[in-house]
């Protein structure tokens, strides 16, 4: 190699490893919060593949690519808005394109009055002096390289705020869409939610990407504060294009009698990972945390989870299950930490997989770390194909092979369903996991 | 022509020989009883015709209607007419009843070439199914089986039977595990079933069932083989001398 090539590929190296830096809008907090990130990532750098929190992801794809910003947000054809939008079955919804929210394509009378909500690039005044006393105060608990990007980089974000007693009537869509471009493009969304005393809201979120010949990078960010007595039920819908990554942050903290649920719902892209951290920091918080995951092809999926503890009598429940079909694989690792203060703890992990093929694998790990000594935790894992008794016994009634194996892989995917909360919420996402599932047996069938 | 015409039937489990040559014959209307030892074959040949993966058939034909059922697979025989009541029907959390049921009932319906039935006509007919069976509504909203006792899932079988109205039945020890309440609700399920088109073929260990849905033929197999044929009292017979009888005589 000739020293100007050495020189050359030096500098690509450099580049890969440069954060982007997102504007800072005139703000002085967020300029201050970027040069901290970037100075964050510039210390820590990507996960390595020794890092055992990462091992069983290959990285390589994403850090050997030079993903761009996006400069100008491209058009959404309304058939492709119409395919994520859920205005139509009863949500409120606000609309980002390429990362930057579009009031022209969101619908949200009704919440205007209700609750305060507030893009991070037109918030002035004080509403941006207080987006920037909440931004980042969660998210550190999980410092990785991915969190820090996400904070140097986001080009615009949604804060929501729900005053004190507010039950929202119907439940916010948060859709985040990524046009195609000509070059890989690197958007981060970044949501930042303060549920105040005694709020109730649903909030779900898509991520959502068009096909295009050029991989997207996700790289999302959310940060929830769960007020005293709050009862929030946060969804993520991950129905990126087959090329994307995605890579997702949230942590949630959760203050006494609070209850928050979560539900990770990943059907598209080619490499997912979600890292979730709930913090329990007050007695009697409560936290359910489901997943459901439908995967084919070569898709990689890693969800990775951590209940923190940290105060007594709070109750969590943990159910995450994974369907694997073609080459995909799954990682499950969930912690349970349960710090010295955290007595009657009671918590009950469970992760369930079924695969739908030989060449399907999943790694599933609990994770257990006690402190305390007056504590119950359970935890329960099970991988394996479909029953055949249940194939024959459907078959033997009439029941075709495909419509058998619908019928018994969504059976496996009910029981998430039937956690979801807010009633609009589970119609949609039964309707869609049962629209991923019919195709993936259509796959297998014809394949 | 039969409604089932088995000859020279061989099959294999996990490469072990079962079924070494059963010719068995049924027309329509008739009930017949296949009894046998443990280990003789019985539910191999209910799970052969009703075609459980893992089974092997290695020589011999099954025509049903006087067609080979042996390459259809295991829905396209239901379609064709045939039932299994199983010997221990599965449980199916997540799955109810009438969902399954009715897509049961749709899949037949269309292959037939029928209009297949909407909610409302579903419904009518699955009332008055279970009116027959002394069944409770609720049932049709549980998954299918799960938390049953052994005395409801055989129920929930002949049910399932009755609805499907097929042309042959297999029922495979569909009396164990049943108290005599249950047995005589279970046989009163079949024996409405009975009629000059209809074929039975009941496969059972014990002699108990066939006072309750009498025979027209019993069939004692042994080792793969049916060894001898004739009317009820054979059975009768086979009750008072037990199996060992036919061992010498064989």
């Amino acid at each position: 190699m000739t020293q100007m090539a050495q020189a050359n590929d030096q500098r690509k190296k450099q580049a890969l490893h440069t954060p982007i830096v997102g504007p800072d809008y005139g703000s002085k907090w967020l300029a201050d919060f970027r040069e901290a990130a970037v100075n964050l990532f510039n210390r820590i750098g990507y996960p390595k593949a020794d890092d055992e929190q990462w091992r069983f992801i290959n990285l390589s794809p994403i850090t050997q690519t030079a993903f761009q910003p996006v400069v100008e947000p491209g058009a959404v054809p309304p058939a492709e808005l119409a395919r994520f939008s859920l205005a139509d079955r009863g949500f409120y919804e606000l609309v980002f394109v390429d990362g930057l929210f579009s009031p022209a394509l969101s619908s949200s009378r009704g919440l205007v009055g209700l609750i305060e909500f507030h893009n991070f690039k037109d918030a002035v005044g004080g509403h941006s002096e207080r987006i920037g006393r909440y931004l980042g105060h969660e998210l550190p608990t999980i410092s990785n390289g991915f969190a820090a990007l996400n904070a140097a980089g986001f080009a615009d974000g949604m804060f929501l705020y729900l005053p004190a007693g507010v039950a929202v009537d119907k439940p916010i869509h948060i859709l985040w869409i990524t046009t195609a471009h000509r070059r890989p493009v690197v958007v981060f969304p970044r949501l930042l939610i303060n549920a105040c005393s005694q709020s109730q809201a649903t909030v779900m979120q898509t991520f959502a990407s068009l096909n295009s010949d050029h991989p997207v990078l996700t790289n999302a960010a959310t940060e929830v504060i769960s007020g005293r007595d709050s009862q929030l039920e946060l969804i993520a819908v991950e129905r990126e294009a087959p090329q994307a990554f995605h890579i997702t942050n949230q942590a949630i903290h959760v203050h006494a009698g609070a209850n928050v649920q979560t539900l990770a719902f990943n059907s598209g892209a080619l490499l997912v990972r979600n890292n979730l951290n709930v913090h329990l920091a007050e007695p009697f918080a409560q936290a359910t945390i489901n997943g459901l995951t439908i995967s084919s092809g070569n898709q990689r999926v890693d969800n990775h989870t951590t209940l923190d503890h940290a105060s007594e009598n709070c109750p969590s429940h943990e159910l995450y299950k994974t369907l694997l079909a073609g080459s995909a694989a799954g990682v499950f690792r969930g912690k349970i930490l349960v710090r010295p203060d955290a007595q009657k703890t009671d918590s009950k992990q469970t992760s369930k997989t079924m695969l739908l093929s030989d060449q399907a694998v999943m790694n599933s790990q609990p994770q257990l770390e006690i402190y305390a000594n007056d504590v119950k935790c359970t935890h329960g894992s099970t991988t394996g194909p479909i029953d055949d008794e249940q194939l024959f016994y459907l078959q033997s009634r009439g029941v075709s092979e495909v419509q058998a194996r619908s019928l018994l892989t969504y059976a496996f995917a009910g029981d998430v369903l039937n956690r979801v909360l807010n009633p609009a919420a589970r119609e949609y996402l039964s309707q869609l996991t049962s629209d991923c599932l019919h195709q993936l047996h259509i796959d297998a069938v014809g394949s | 022509m039969a409604l089932l015409e088995v000859k020279n039937l061989h099959a294999k489990v996990l490469g072990r020989e079962i079924l070494k040559g059963v010719d068995l014959t049924i027309n329509p209307g008739e009930v017949h009883a296949i009894m046998g030892p443990n280990g003789s074959g019985k539910s191999t040949l209910a799970s052969v015709l009703a075609g459980r993966e893992n089974y092997e058939v290695t020589d011999g034909t099954a025509l049903f209607n006087g067609k080979d059922i042996l390459d259809l697979s295991p829905d396209e025989r239901a379609c064709e007419g045939l039932f299994l009541a199983f010997q221990y029907p599965v449980e199916i959390p997540g799955v109810s009843t009438s969902y399954f049921l009715k897509a049961a009932v749709n899949a037949i319906r269309k292959y037939r070439g029928e209009p297949e039935l909407d909610a409302m006509d579903f419904l009518k007919l699955i009332k008055e199914k279970m009116k027959l069976l002394e069944m409770d509504q609720s049932f049709m909203n549980r998954s299918i089986n799960e938390g049953f006792s052994g005395g409801e899932k055989k129920r929930n079988e002949i049910f399932q039977m009755t609805v499907l109205d097929p042309q042959l039945c297999i029922l495979d020890e569909t009396d164990s595990g049943l108290d005599i309440d249950a047995l005589k609700i279970v046989s009163q399920g079949v024996n409405a079933l009975r009629n000059s088109t209809r074929g039975i073929l009941l496969v059972t260990h014990y002699q108990r069932l066939l006072n309750y849905i009498v025979p027209d033929f019993v069939h004692v197999l042994r080792d793969g083989k049916i060894i001898k044929s004739g009317d009820k009292s054979l059975a009768l017979e086979l009750e008072a001398k037990g199996y060992g009888w036919l061992e010498n005589a064989a």
